[in-house]
Parts: C-alpha cells; sequence; structure tokens
C-alpha cells in the first residue's frame, strides 16, 4: 500500500486493471446471457420493427419503406375489434381460472391426504404434454355426437353443445383445454408458495381466536401474495402467446369466434404472406405485454409482502 | 493428482466455451441435407437404367412431398423408380400440410437451403412463381420425354405462364358428389347422384334423421373449416352462374350469381335445415353421419376403405350451368436446383406422371390420372372395372374448368373466401354485407399481385 501511495500513476493502473478485471468477471457472468438475448429477442424485436414498415412477402427480392402504411391498414382490420375482443376474454376469463382454480387445488393438495402424491403429478401431468397433443384429444371430448362429453351429457337429457362448430361455445371450450393444461402448473407453484408461510404464524392467529377464513384471508392470502403475483404476470404472458391449441381445435374459427392477436398474426405472416402487417400485430403484442408487465410491476408489486 | 479448480480456471474455461460456441455459430452450415434412410423394400440390385444419359454416378434430388397417408403411397412410387434405375435417387422428406411445406419454403429460399423440387398444391404455385422461385421446365421436359401432348389438356395449361411450364399436374383432383348409397335406397331414392342442386333440394328432406330437434344424419355436408370450404363451394357457385373473380382479378362475389349460391348454401343449413356444417366432412360422410358431401377425388381410396356401406360417387350437381373445378397439386423444380439435379428432377417426374408411375399413383391415391394414354391404357380400364367410383372423377373431367384467380392467385385467397363463406353460413350475418366485405379484403391482397404480374408480363 505504502508503494501505490507514492505513485499515483502506479495506483491508477492498479485501479484500472482491478476494474478490468471486475469487468471481465460481470462479463463472464452476464455476458452469455446478454448475448442470448440480444440474438434470440432483441434482434428479431428490432427486425420485427423494421418489418412492420414494409411491405415485404417473406419471398421477394422488393422490400419497400411503406411508412404507417401497414398500421393504418390494421387498424382500418374489418376483424380487429373481434380479434380484440377475443383476445381480451380469452386472457381474463383464463388467467382468472387458473388463478382461482389453481389456488382450490393448491390448498387441497397442501392438506395430509392419502394420494396426495399421485393427485398432484396427475394433475402436473397436462402441463408437460404438448399443446397439439392435448388439443387433438380434447377434439374427441368435445364431439357432439360421439365425444366423452356426449355421453356423459346423454343420460342426463341434455344434448351437447357443437363445442367447435358454434361461434358462441368455441372460445369457452378453448379456455377449458388451456385451463386443464395450466391447472397444474399454478397448483404446484401454490403448493410451494402455502409451504412457505410459517407454520407459527398459523399458531399465532390460533391462540389470538381467528376462524378458519379469518386464518386463510388475514395469513395465507398474504403470504401467497408474491406467489399470485408471479402466477398472474406469467399466466397473462403465455395466455397472450396461447396458439398450439387454437391452430390444432379451431384455426380462428369459427367465424373468427377464437381468433386472437397471436393466431390473426399467423393469418397474415405466415397465410397472406402479409408480413408487415403481421408485424404491426407483433408490435401490437408487444406493447400490450409491456404495459402489462410494467402496470403489475408498479401497482401490483406494491401490495405484496413477502412475508 | 487432485487440483481445485480455482475462479480462474473457471473464467478460462468459460472463455474457451463461449469462443467455441462463437466459432461454431460462425461456421457456414452444411448445406445438403442428411440423406433419408431408404425404403428396405426398394431392391438392392441395380436394373439397367433409363435414366438421364449425362449421368456418372447417383444424382440425389431432394423433394418435399406429400405427408400422412398419402406420404406412404408416394413412398411406394420413389421405391418403385429407385427399383427401375439407379441414376437417380429421391430423398424424399416430409414438410407436412400443403400449407405448412409452402411455409417452409419461403423460409428455406430465404435461408437459401430450398429443396430441388416441391409438390405445390393449386393455391400455392403461384406465389413461388411471382417470385421467380420456379424453373421454367420447357426443355428440362422435352429432355426427360415429358410429352405435353398427352396430358389432359386443362391440367397441363394451368401450369403454364408465358408460354412456358412452371408446375406439372401429378396429384389432381376435383371435387365429387360422395353419396351413401345403402341410405339413398332406404329412402327410395335412385342409385344415382342428383342432377341438379333442385333435385337434390327435393331428395334432401328424405335422408335427413331429426332425433326430437337434434339432427341425426344430415342429407348433406360440405363446408368444414375456412380452409378448402372455397374450393368445394366454387362449383355451387359456378353452377349458380356465379364467380369468385374474373381471370384478370376482378373480384366479382356482389354479382347476382354468387348471391344466389350463397343463399342457397346458408339455406341448406339454416332455414331447411337439411344440411351440417361438421369439423371434418370426410369422417361425417364415412361414419354415416350425413348421407352425401362434396370431396376430393382425392380422399376416394380413403373413403372407400373407410366406409361400411356402399358408397357412390357422381358429378358434382349443377344448376344454371355445370360447376366442376380442378384441384389438387403439382411438381414445382426450384431456380436454385444445379443443372444435372433439375435433369434428374425431371427425369422422376417424368416417370411418376409417366403411365407406369402414374397408373401407380393414381389407382392407390385416388388422384386422377393425368394423362390421356394412362386413362386409355387396358389395365387402367380394367382397374374403371373394378372399382367404378373410381371412373365418375375421369369421366367428370371434361366438365372442369380452371379455378378463379381470387381463391388460387391471391395468398390465402381461398382462406378469406373460405371464412366469409364461414360468416355467411355458419354466423348467419347478411350475404351482401358479408361479401362486400370479403371483396375489399381481396383487393387489399391482390395489389402486390397484379403489381408483379406488371412486371412478369402475366
Amino acid at each position: 500500500m505504502q508503494n501505490t501511495a507514492r505513485h499515483p500513476a502506479n495506483s491508477i493502473r492498479r485501479l484500472i486493471k482491478r476494474d478490468w478485471r471486475e469487468w471481465l468477471v460481470f462479463l463472464a457472468f452476464a455476458g452469455p446471457n446478454v448475448a442470448l438475448f440480444a440474438i434470440f429477442t432483441y434482434t428479431p424485436l428490432i427486425n420485427n420493427l423494421l418489418l412492420s414498415f414494409s411491405d415485404w412477402n417473406m419471398i421477394s427480392a422488393d422490400k419497400n419503406f411503406v411508412g404507417l402504411q401497414n398500421y393504418v391498414d390494421i387498424i382500418n382490420d374489418s376483424q380487429m375489434g373481434k380479434v380484440l375482443l377475443n383476445t381480451v376474454l380469452f386472457t381474463s376469463s383464463s388467467v382468472l381460472l387458473v388463478l382461482l382454480l389453481g389456488l382450490g387445488g393448491g390448498l387441497l393438495l397442501n392438506q395430509k391426504l392419502r394420494g396426495r402424491n399421485a393427485a398432484r403429478s396427475i394433475l402436473f401431468t397436462p402441463n408437460i404434454l404438448s399443446g397439439a397433443a392435448i388439443a387433438i384429444v380434447w377434439i374427441y371430448i368435445f364431439d357432439p355426437r360421439f365425444g366423452l362429453i356426449y355421453t356423459v351429457l346423454k343420460p342426463l337429457g341434455i344434448d351437447s353443445p357443437k363445442w367447435l362448430t358454434d361461434p358462441n361455445w368455441a372460445l369457452p371450450a378453448i379456455v377449458i383445454v388451456y385451463v386443464w393444461k395450466y391447472l397444474g402448473y399454478a397448483t404446484v407453484i401454490y403448493i410451494a408458495g402455502l409451504q412457505a408461510i410459517p407454520g407459527d404464524l398459523y399458531e399465532a392467529a390460533r391462540v389470538d381466536g381467528a376462524s378458519a377464513w379469518m386464518r386463510f384471508r388475514h395469513v395465507t392470502l398474504p403470504g401467497l401474495s408474491p406467489v399470485m403475483f408471479f402466477l398472474i404476470l406469467t399466466s397473462i404472458l403465455s395466455s397472450f402467446q396461447s396458439f398450439d391449441i387454437i391452430n390444432v381445435m379451431t384455426k380462428g374459427g369459427p367465424v373468427n369466434a377464437t381468433n386472437t392477436l397471436i393466431y390473426r398474426l399467423y393469418e397474415l405472416g405466415f397465410i397472406n404472406f402479409a408480413i408487415g402487417r403481421a408485424g404491426v400485430i407483433g408490435m401490437v403484442l408487444f406493447v400490450m405485454m409491456f404495459a402489462v408487465t410494467l402496470l403489475q410491476l408498479r401497482y401490483l408489486d406494491r401490495q405484496v409482502s413477502y412475508a | 493428482m487432485n487440483k481445485k479448480v480455482t475462479r480462474r480456471d473457471l473464467l478460462k474455461g468459460i472463455g474457451f466455451g463461449v469462443g467455441a460456441i462463437a466459432l461454431a455459430a460462425c461456421a457456414p452450415a452444411a448445406t445438403t441435407a442428411p440423406t433419408a434412410v431408404q425404403p428396405t423394400n426398394a431392391p438392392a440390385a441395380a436394373q439397367p437404367t433409363t435414366a438421364p444419359a449425362a449421368a456418372t454416378g447417383t444424382t440425389t434430388v431432394t423433394y418435399w412431398g406429400f405427408s400422412g397417408a398419402l406420404g406412404k403411397t408416394e413412398d411406394d412410387l420413389v421405391a418403385k423408380y429407385h427399383a427401375k434405375q439407379t441414376a437417380v435417387k429421391i430423398d424424399r422428406q416430409v414438410q407436412g400440410s400443403y400449407e405448412e411445406t409452402a411455409q417452409k419454403l419461403t423460409a428455406a429460399l430465404a435461408a437459401k437451403t430450398a429443396p430441388d423440387m416441391v409438390l405445390l398444391s393449386d393455391v400455392w404455385w403461384f406465389k413461388f412463381y411471382r417470385a421467380k422461385a420456379l424453373l421454367p421446365m420447357n426443355d428440362l421436359a422435352a429432355t426427360a420425354k415429358i410429352d405435353s401432348a398427352d396430358f389432359v389438356e386443362s391440367l397441363w395449361k394451368e401450369g403454364v405462364r408465358q408460354g412456358n411450364q412452371y408446375w406439372i399436374p401429378f396429384a389432381r383432383s376435383t371435387p365429387l358428389f360422395y353419396y351413401n348409397a345403402d341410405m339413398f335406397k332406404a329412402a327410395g331414392l335412385p342409385d344415382r347422384g342428383p342432377k341438379t342442386w333442385t333435385e337434390f333440394s327435393e331428395w334432401a328432406p328424405k335422408l335427413v334423421k331429426m332425433d326430437g330437434s337434434t339432427m341425426k344424419v344430415a342429407a348433406f355436408a360440405g363446408l368444414a373449416a375456412a380452409s378448402y370450404s372455397a374450393w368445394v363451394f366454387q362449383c355451387v357457385n359456378w353452377a349458380f352462374g356465379g364467380s369468385y373473380s374474373s381471370p384478370d382479378l376482378k373480384i366479382t362475389l356482389l354479382d347476382p350469381g354468387t348471391i344466389d349460391a350463397s343463399q342457397f348454401y346458408t339455406d341448406l343449413v339454416n332455414k331447411k335445415q337439411l344440411a351440417s356444417t361438421p369439423k371434418d366432412v370426410q369422417k361425417d360422410f364415412t361414419t354415416g353421419l350425413t348421407a352425401t358431401a362434396l370431396l376430393s377425388t382425392g380422399g376416394l381410396t380413403g373413403i372407400l376403405k373407410d366406409a361400411q356401406f356402399n358408397v357412390g360417387t357422381a358429378f358434382v350437381p349443377e344448376e344454371k350451368a355445370v360447376g366442376v373445378c380442378t384441384g389438387g397439386s403439382g411438381l414445382t423444380i426450384l431456380t436454385g436446383t444445379a443443372a444435372d439435379k433439375a435433369t434428374a428432377a425431371a427425369n422422376y417426374i417424368a416417370y411418376a406422371t409417366g403411365n407406369e408411375g402414374g397408373e401407380f399413383w393414381s389407382q392407390n391415391s385416388g388422384y386422377m390420372p393425368v394423362r390421356k394414354s394412362t386413362v386409355s391404357s387396358a389395365t387402367y380400364q380394367k382397374f374403371f372395372a373394378d372399382h367404378p367410383q373410381a371412373k365418375t372423377a375421369v369421366d367428370q373431367l371434361p366438365r372442369t374448368r380452371p379455378q378463379d384467380a381470387a381463391r388460387v392467385f391471391i395468398p390465402g385467397g381461398d382462406q378469406i373466401l373460405g371464412k366469409g363463406l364461414d360468416r355467411i353460413v355458419v354466423g348467419k350475418e347478411d350475404i351482401k354485407a358479408v361479401w362486400t366485405d370479403i371483396a375489399a379484403q381481396l383487393e387489399k391482397e391482390a395489389e402486390p399481385v397484379r403489381k408483379d404480374l406488371a412486371t412478369l408480363g402475366g
């Protein structure tokens, strides 16, 4: 130390050297992640933004800048209103159901019941299956003339709805399949959250004479809030992007009843090959998801108690 | 020796690892696709070759073809070709449906990894022609002795632009009127298809079976999801004097004929409650949930296999006019293909569409024979005698005409029209309002097509 004090130039050099080494460590840890994000997320995002201003058809050598024309076209697209409404309905109902049913499942399977582990596994299985495979199985379950639901409803004297060919039933059908697939995931996360709540809080509440409902309301729910926050965020984002089930089961139909933003993006981009307009929908999705994330970080985070 | 890994070692290791990955990422990608496994039923012993004269070894042609059950039949066709000669090897790869093949070809062209030869459907080949991705095949066809005069003229002409052949007919089809002959008999109807849609409307009430308010058996099913319903409806539309567009791409959806045909179609389902709109028309027909259906000739083999009843086939009913369109797919060679591979591909096309290959293919798939000499051959006449249902398709061929440009030349046109039909029949929306909206959408998508055609000269 004496040495460095006497030679300021030396000390700066050493400081730079130490800094350089710290930068290297930082790069080694953050670099791969940043590089992956740059290659697979930021570059496509920027490219998508650029494409949204072009008239490219993904194949022609012609790629002209058309300014905001694609944005104008999307605003004037007669199907957009329905598509946005479908997206909001699908996302809100599927997220709400996943959160509520998942909470129920979590509370139930957190009890010391016989066969609990088996039940947890069964509930989680749909989550690891491919969405396309699940969708094909559900096409059979929903079939109004020989499907499983028809078989169950028939003895009760109830006609099975024409799930996938009736515009009023198609979206609920898609929501059912989506919830069935993601319920297990939410349940498992809830169980983890429930197990992280300290047991002495319940004991203290019990000593104070709190009823089961009050224990749930004042201990369980606040204790679960970080988990719920996480689940709301991830469910909204993933339901926005849900494409596989819709593509296999309904292809956005009947009569656009299940056409959501992500499916409309596919139609415009890969059926009509109007990649510019598909790019606009990509940007709309990006902005919506970004807004949801910001809103949640800003407002929801405050009410989360990290007990 | 037990050496402890230090932080420095770890960093070095990571550095090397990242470097190696970066290097690997920069290295040129392999351009040749891995060789597919040969079908095991192909004989190993080489037979006298009839293949390209210039070939000194085996030329491998990468080919994207059919998937599913038709893919298996095509595998057999390729195996037969391999058994006949050894100079050309077809590396048949499967990309999925027509739509998926077109999507993947688009990506492959951008990545410069396109195959040599691709099967493209009626609604997709034109998009690649517009992008100048397809090779004009006149000279290749002449070298490979593909005799254009022997092809069914209407089918051959569809792939010609500016005097050059870009799309050679291979798996070509038309819609066919399929009927459940057992149900017809039980209803006291003659064992033939209805001559007109009016006659069909008279027959239909006898075929419907109701269980309370639920339709157990429909008289007709013709509208599935948005995809391909516009193909089938095109026939009905033409029969009523309508059309989707003129040959020069003028959208004609609001002409009285189209309005009448749409009204007839939606009335069958909604007002008269004679027809159903199932998810899978073919499945409904083979399981007896509908007495009749308009389906592709390409489905014939599958239908005869699955149906547990006597299947009848008939011409598509007429009304004011005859309305039968062509459909299906053809073979194309891509512009990036090396000369020797293009020659080899043309040699395969000559076999697959020729008498031996074409006969095997159409008899086993249900698609129509594309050559006149194939149809008139003795073996084919015997096949017709054993399979009268297949004969209907060939007999109907002279009644066909090429499809409306709006469906086949506009990218996504088929699905845009299908969605309109869906809104009218399933959504019960106002016919004129829907077609006005759909016409606007088609006009929008037609802009780049018109622009390209002006550049290409047609």
